[in-house]
């Protein structure tokens, strides 16, 4: 159903209108993405305490130490352990990743690269920003609650999250938080879904579409189908917490008829393990389209890979049981869930193959988008590879609950997505701003980050392996853990080193908004829709609704004879 | 069709998804606590009676068929009966949530409370209220109707037909609740 229902609204005179209850899906996307970094630096912070803590047990926090935690002598306290764990899982995961990648990419690229003049629902969508926000201040107080945050880990598991288990305010108010950007995210994969079905331009079939909005599409299916699973969860678990309810509650807290609290688990991971997806996909697209870009090669099997990324949606579905094979469930139940698990593999293993298959003999450019894209190739390579020790149910037995978990979803939801990220922030960005980041700084602090963020995570497989468990305050008061020392000490000095790193990100990033060179409209020689636009976009976007000839990855045609490499979108394919 | 007519039906049929995803987490967790209890109610809990349920489940029925009527006559242009058929739905919408208040109150007076009750009355509480929430946001979209229903109104069919399909939702939804939780 492509055409165009696409009307010219008019521009917004005032500051409030323009900037803080815009309906243009441009200024949406950058409001998502400075509240995004705001909590991705947020989060990163937490970790740094995280894992001060875990190289250097009963060491003072150098500098921030003695102010925030004064009362311990500046060493991080055991139950502040649990709350930095705890809200760092959640803010990176729920506002960090998921507003930088779904709300930002999606709001900037859905409309710009399907010739859209803004989302199908524009008051919606600003709703779903500033339900975001209401969500990430809720989640902001509770940090400075008399009995703190949230300590019950990123999943709340009950009994840990249940009124016995967190007492305060703090578990209540993350449920809040959660349910609340439960409903942003609902709102906005209504918009995401409609305007890809409903505004893609005149004559762009679905395989026409880059595999960027492949990716956002799919991420906002299964956003709206799962959210809403982790919404029923955490409205049981609030009401368990106010109102003494005791779905999730068993034994002895339930005088007549008792809960269930490993349902909660089920219901968690019913919609944890696609969102796993819902934030990896974005960033496959991203990927599968900068590849191709910049090895000035279509893409390799296009087709195959916006259908592996379907077939990886659909399973996707079916395998969250493996997150639980420690729950007593029956080995009929824990063979099916692995074997499916297993199954992810294929379509997995397909696009993995494509991305391969488009780089190889290309002219490859090196610029900084590109980097990093073939960093996410890498770290995936190996976060996709390290998952298979856990969907197998004999490995992951001894690996459950130990640091190579952390190691391996920290590979495949962190690492994949934060370079993702960063290699759209450094595409996109010349669109979004009219100006060019420094590409010198982009290429340092690409390898700033590519080179600790191996220390740090493989150095989790390592020490996982090594036996280590994740969550324990000090795990070095068991002597057979004392040998891990070292290795994460190393850990702890590479996330220094990646920290420091992101510190030039800022600067580069705050630096090219003010005083960056002029982007022009091409600035990569490409050929997806937004790029034949000015830099930045007008407030509608196209003048006129452009007619789509060609897919967006023509690129390297030797037909071609007009001194470009690459065609547009909206130019007829040349064939010899 | 017209693109924004369209538009507007496959939102509501994502919004509609996902509520069904909801509830349908809700029923999974009672199928479990219902699965594994080895007597239903619990020991010690009363036998809850059908009657007010019933008349709860006749009242949101008949709430669907006038808000049926009411899209139909929005269709045809006659607004004059979309009013009347609007106003019963409403009535019908109010006098549910009202007999569902006057169960609450009897579970009490029964001797099912929601704290000390266990499951049980954790589910029968719980869910209840979690529908009577939506019962209230769907209310809400018909008296929304109710101010902007004139001829002269921008797509007031399409709203019409949206909001009489989130409240056959609420009403299909019941029914389910209606046989699950105190029929079988």
């Amino acid at each position: 159903m492509s055409g165009g229902f696409n009307e010219i609204h008019p521009e917004p005179t005032t500051f409030w209108d323009k900037y803080i209850i815009s309906f243009d899906h441009k200024v949406i996307a950058k409001q998502f993405l400075w509240y995004g970094i705001f909590f991705l630096g947020l989060g990163g912070m937490m970790a740094l305490l995280i894992r001060w803590t875990l190289a250097y047990p009963g060491v003072p926090f150098p500098v921030l130490g003695n102010i925030l935690f004064s009362q311990s002598g500046g060493v991080v306290p055991p139950d502040t352990y649990a709350m930095l764990f705890t809200m760092h899982g959640t803010i990176m995961i729920f506002y960090a990743i998921t507003p930088i990648l779904i709300g930002a990419f999606g709001n900037y690229c859905i409309p710009l690269m399907i010739g859209a003049r803004d989302m199908a629902f524009p008051m919606l969508n600003m709703l779903s920003f500033w339900f975001a926000f209401l969500s990430g201040v809720v989640l902001l107080i509770s940090l400075f609650l008399p009995l703190g945050a949230a300590a019950g880990g990123w999943t709340s598991y009950p009994t840990l999250s249940t009124i016995i288990g967190s007492p305060g305010a703090g578990q209540t108010l993350w449920c809040l938080a959660i349910f609340l950007f439960g409903a942003s995210s609902t709102m906005g994969a209504v918009n995401y879904v409609t305007t890809v079905i409903t505004l893609r331009a005149p004559g762009m079939g679905y395989f026409d579409m880059p595999l960027t909005v492949w990716g956002l599409w799919l991420t906002a299916i299964l956003n709206a189908i799962f959210v809403p699973v982790l919404g029923a969860g955490v409205i049981l678990l609030m009401m368990d917490r106010v109102m003494g309810t005791t779905f999730f509650l068993a034994g002895a807290s339930a005088t007549s008829g008792s809960g269930d609290p490993v349902l909660f688990q089920h219901v968690f991971w019913i919609f944890g393990h696609p969102e796993v997806y819902i934030l990896i996909l974005p960033a496959w697209g991203i990927v599968s389209d900068l590849l191709s870009f910049f090895s000035r090669k279509p893409a390799f099997g296009a087709k195959a890979t916006a259908l592996a990324m379907t077939a990886v949606t659909v399973l996707s579905t079916l395998v969250y049981g493996h997150h639980m094979f420690t729950t007593q469930m029956s080995p009929l139940l824990t063979q099916s869930f692995m074997t499916l698990t297993m199954t992810i593999s294929i379509p997995s293993a397909i696009f993995f193959a494509n991305w391969l298959g488009t780089i190889w003999k290309g002219s490859i450019r090196f610029d900084s988008p590109m980097l990093f894209s073939l960093g996410v190739v890498f770290v995936f390579g190996l976060g996709g590879l390290t998952g298979l020790h856990l969907g197998t149910v004999t490995t992951d037995l001894y690996l459950h609950d130990t640091y190579f978990v952390v190691g391996h979803f920290h590979y495949t939801m962190a690492a994949s997505v934060l370079l993702g990220g960063f290699a759209g922030i450094y595409f996109w960005f010349p669109k979004m701003f009219g100006k060019m980041m420094n590409e010198t700084m982009a290429k340092i602090h690409f390898w700033g980050t590519m080179i600790p963020l191996n220390g740090i995570f493989f150095g989790m497989l390592m020490i996982g392996y090594g036996g280590m468990h994740r969550r324990i305050y000090n795990p070095f008061v068991y002597e057979s853990l004392k040998r891990l020392i070292p290795i994460n000490q190393m850990i702890t000095t590479s996330a220094i080193i990646m920290g420091a790193f992101q510190i030039l990100f800022v600067i580069n990033f705050i630096w090219s908004l003010r005083k960056g060179a002029k982007a022009p409209n091409n600035p990569w020689e490409v050929g997806t829709l937004e790029w034949t636009i000015p830099s930045p976009p007008v407030h509608h976007n196209y003048d006129v609704i452009p007619v789509v000839k060609c897919g967006p990855h023509e690129l390297g045609n030797p037909n071609l004879k007009n001194g470009r490499d690459f065609q547009y979108q909206t130019e007829e394919l040349v064939e010899g | 069709m017209k693109r924004s007519d369209l538009q507007s039906n496959l939102a509501m049929m994502i919004v509609l998804l996902s509520g069904a995803m909801l509830f349908a987490t809700l029923f999974m967790g009672y199928a479990i606590y219902r699965t594994s209890a080895p007597v239903w109610p619990p020991l010690g809990i009363p036998k809850i009676s059908l009657f007010i349920p019933f008349l709860s489940t006749l009242v949101i029925s008949v709430s669907s068929w006038f808000a049926y009527q009411f899209k139909t006559y929005v269709k045809v242009s006659n607004f004059i009966k979309a009013h009347s058929n609007l106003n019963w739905t409403l009535l019908t919408g109010f006098g549910f949530l009202a007999m569902q208040s006057y169960f609450w109150f009897h579970l009490k007076n029964t001797g099912v409370f929601l704290g000390t009750s266990g499951i049980f009355g954790s589910v029968i509480y719980g869910y209840t209220w979690i529908h009577a929430i939506h019962m209230v946001l769907g209310l809400g979209s018909l008296t929304y109707l109710k101010i902007v229903l004139r001829p002269e109104t921008v797509n007031v069919l399409q709203k019409a037909i949206n909001v009489e399909k989130f409240w056959h939702f609420l009403g299909i939804i019941w029914i389910i609740m209606f046989l699950t939780l105190f029929v079988l």
